[in-house]
């Protein structure tokens, strides 16, 4: 048990930031990629670690369409939601990396099919109605949509509000969203007080150790 | 061939929640004890985070090596083929899953020991649940109020008392059976939240209180009072204020020289000898194989090995399985059925409660249709279920809420603005069901899942029950009343819950009794076959109250410890 909680994702040289992915995009792994053959994508998007280049651009757009930026703040974009979900897909749930790459990869051949184009380039509308597809399991050809779909609905929630220590709710984007002030050692009465908002804290379980920006 | 170690006293097998405890009586007394623990040492501030992937997404805290290996199948009927399971919902440590507990600690019920009786003198025959194997316990509540009592004091538990020998305190639960003395702490903290469900419950004739726990509510025992920090659940405690066994009666059993705790230790078979005596028990640790010789022997795992090793010590002398000749091994097993899947009530306010932090035994209990605490007549089930509401929200379980139906969707900017309003308003009560055995719940080995040494799994046969929903569902209509009584607008009330699932509060399988042809053990928690074997863990429960039971198997545990040293010479001849 303890190797194991001082393994994987507890460790801080595992750990995968936007910066570093920023900086280790150009050498992303392409082994796994299953050409597209109508892709068009823009040449600047960041891959993640784990998933390769096609599926990390629907995943982007996939988090953001389920927690968009709108007038209640930013979205899981601004969070940074993908980068948890390449993290924990590298470090944590490797097993689940095929599944959920083929998956997004399905999503978008999906759109093709419907829309003539990438899920990422569709419209808000028309992205919502494929997602909405997607959940009920209502998409031809696309036999575990609705499996897909509700595993990274999961981990997009996991992404948005957990701690900024594994990659996602960047500068508390997610915890600010629902009022959850921050991870502390010791609360107060006055933590627990009813009526109102608390104001943040912005606080991570792991101190200065986590490297959000 | 096993290595021969030389010969001991007593082997604990399991240094738990009940083993944890039972190693302290004996080695006062005297006794020298090996304590072999499947899992190994805790560190606090290196194992237990104040973060929900690290602990209930990930379970870094709970996983075991070895109970992941030989998780139970589960099944509805004998004619179903059972399914293993994805989880086992114990750990394997030092201090066992009393590390991540709740520690919400309990006395049970008067009624819970007699439960048999006092239905059928107050209600009649016909009242007695349909193919239940309901006994009375084989001990009273005054029987085990001295046990109860140590337990409060050693391992340290927090509470207000509600009864001390007869006067009652109308603060306390007004409903506990008398008390020689309080608690050796006052309850956990307050806070706005339960304050207000504290009065909401009085404000409709409820009699609340704050709930007891293993937790110090101020500094005890050398380590401090708890902090509240909200990560209590499926986590360790980092300043060492959750009382479990690592940190409270294991430490004092190795300040007296007479405990020698061996980790990383699986334990595969108990041995006897040609009269059906204990010999001692074989374990593998590291890769080698010892014979760990004793004079007694007290079984201590979760009610799911404690079973499951009994069955697989077969030999000459048992060829059903230890202490089985009789069959009752693995029956009158059941567990809770709150636990997954089990009855919800759900509550939205409209105003933010906010309970982040806390604990969940930082809470607000209601015994008032719990246990036979109201008249039960025309109502067609006995038993009940008790109330809780209490604090610790995680923020991903937060922002995964139901919807109450104000939106259709789970995504997108509808769901976005729902969450972002109401995250912090929402609370769902913990209702826990007074649960009786039947014949139709047991448990064996599974003829086809096994684990990585060829031994079968244990099988679950858990079939639909109809008692339990009926109370659980009734106590679930007074939550739902107690909710709006606090201004809750929205409410999700699924009623009697009814899963054949794993329980983090299973019991029964090696059932206490007073008949050894419809009990594995006696009213010590000795088998009535082997003689030297005590058996400790919930697995010897009779019965379920309405609450959790960590408390009475640790005063159950201790009882059987102190029996073996009262009766040494007897049990060990």
């Amino acid at each position: 048990m303890a190797d194991q909680s001082s393994s994987h994702a507890g460790n801080p040289n595992n750990r995968l930031t936007r910066r570093q992915i920023l900086g280790s995009a150009a050498t992303a792994t392409t082994a796994t990629l299953i050409p597209l053959t109508s892709c068009t994508t823009p040449v600047s998007a960041p891959a993640g670690q784990a998933l390769p280049r096609e599926a990390w651009l629907v995943l982007e757009a996939f988090v953001e369409r389920l927690i968009p930026a709108d007038a209640n703040g930013p979205g899981a974009m601004a969070a940074g939601v993908p980068y948890y979900i390449d993290n924990t897909l590298r470090q944590w749930n490797s097993a689940e990396l095929d599944f959920l790459s083929l998956g997004l990869l399905e999503l978008t051949r999906a759109a093709r099919r419907r829309y003539d184009r990438d899920f990422q380039l569709l419209s808000h509308t028309n992205q919502d109605a494929l997602l909405e597809a997607m959940e009920k399991g209502e998409i031809d050809g696309f036999e575990n949509a609705q499996a897909v779909f509700n595993r990274l609905h999961r981990l997009t929630l996991e992404g948005m509000f957990s701690d900024p220590y594994y990659g996602g709710n960047q500068n508390y984007i997610g915890w600010d969203l629902i009022g959850y002030p921050g991870a502390v050692m010791a609360s107060t009465p006055d933590m627990q007080r009813m009526g109102g908002r608390l104001p943040p804290l912005h606080t991570s379980a792991y101190g200065s150790d986590y490297d959000g920006d | 061939m096993a290595i021969r170690l030389p010969e001991t006293d007593v082997v604990v097998v399991g240094l738990g929640a009940a083993g944890g405890v039972a190693v302290l009586p004996l080695t006062r007394a005297g006794l020298q004890v090996i304590g072999l623990e499947a899992g190994t040492w805790m560190n606090p501030g290196r194992d237990y985070k104040a973060d929900e992937i690290h602990n209930n997404v990930r379970s870094l805290v709970t996983t075991g090596n070895k109970v992941g290996s030989e998780i139970p199948t589960v099944r509805r009927s004998p004619s179903d083929t059972a399914v293993q399971q994805a989880r086992h919902p114990m750990m394997n440590a030092v201090g066992g899953t009393s590390i991540h507990y709740h520690a919400q600690s309990w006395r049970l019920n008067p009624w819970d020991f007699r439960a048999r009786t006092a239905t059928i003198e107050r209600y009649g025959q016909d009242y007695i649940p349909e193919n239940t194997t309901l006994e009375d316990w084989p001990v009273s509540y005054a029987d085990m109020e001295p046990f109860y009592d140590h337990v409060e004091y050693e391992v340290g538990v927090s509470g207000r008392a509600g009864n001390i020998q007869g006067r009652i305190n109308p603060e306390g639960n007004i409903f506990e059976g008398p008390r020689q003395r309080d608690y050796p702490m006052p309850p956990l903290r307050s806070c706005d939240f339960l304050d207000h469900m504290f009065k909401a419950a009085q404000d409709i004739g409820y009699h609340p209180y704050h709930g007891p726990a293993a937790i110090n509510s101020r500094p005890y025992d050398g380590r401090p009072g708890c902090q509240f920090h909200g990560y209590c659940d499926r986590g360790g405690c980092h300043v060492r204020a959750k009382n479990s066994t690592d940190v409270s009666t294991i430490p004092k059993a190795l300040a007296t020289g007479n405990l020698t705790v061996t980790d990383n230790a699986n334990v595969r078979r108990i041995e006897v000898d040609n009269t059906g005596k204990v010999t001692g028990v074989t374990y593998l640790h590291e890769g080698e194989e010892y014979f760990q010789p004793a004079r007694a022997v007290l079984l201590g795992c979760y009610t799911y090995e404690n079973i499951r090793l009994l069955l697989l010590s077969r030999s000459g002398f048992y060829p059903d399985g230890l202490g089985n000749s009789r069959g009752q091994v693995g029956r009158h097993y059941f567990g809770h059925w709150d636990i997954q899947g089990g009855t919800l009530v759900s509550a939205l306010f409209p105003f933010d409660i906010n309970i982040w932090y806390g604990a969940i035994a930082q809470g607000v209990m209601v015994d008032d249709w719990a246990d036979d605490n109201f008249d039960h007549s025309g109502l067609g089930f006995i038993g009940g279920a008790s109330l809780h509401v209490y604090t610790e929200k995680h923020p991903i379980g937060a922002a995964a809420m139901g919807t109450f139906g104000k939106v259709n969707k789970r995504w997108g900017s509808e769901w976005k603005a729902f969450i972002r309003e109401n995250a912090a308003r929402s609370q769902t009560a913990y209702i826990q069901t007074n649960t009786f055995p039947y014949s139709h719940t047991r448990a064996d080995l599974d003829p086809l899942v096994r684990d990585p040494h060829g031994d079968p799994v244990l099988r679950i046969t858990n079939g639909p029950k109809r008692n339990e929903p009926m109370a659980a569902a009734h106590a679930a209509d007074k939550m739902e009343a107690w909710f709006r009584a606090a201004g809750a607008t929205d409410i999700v009330n699924t009623g009697g819950g009814n899963g054949p699932n794993l329980s983090t509060h299973a019991h029964g399988g090696t059932r206490m009794g007073n008949n050894p042809d419809t009990s594995v053990c006696d009213r010590f928690g000795f088998s009535f076959e082997a003689r030297n074997l005590g058996i400790i863990g919930g697995s010897v429960m009779p019965t379920a109250g309405a609450r959790n039971p960590t408390q009475t198997i640790q005063a159950l545990a201790w009882r059987t410890a102190q029996h073996l040293v009262d009766s040494w010479d007897d049990i060990t001849a």
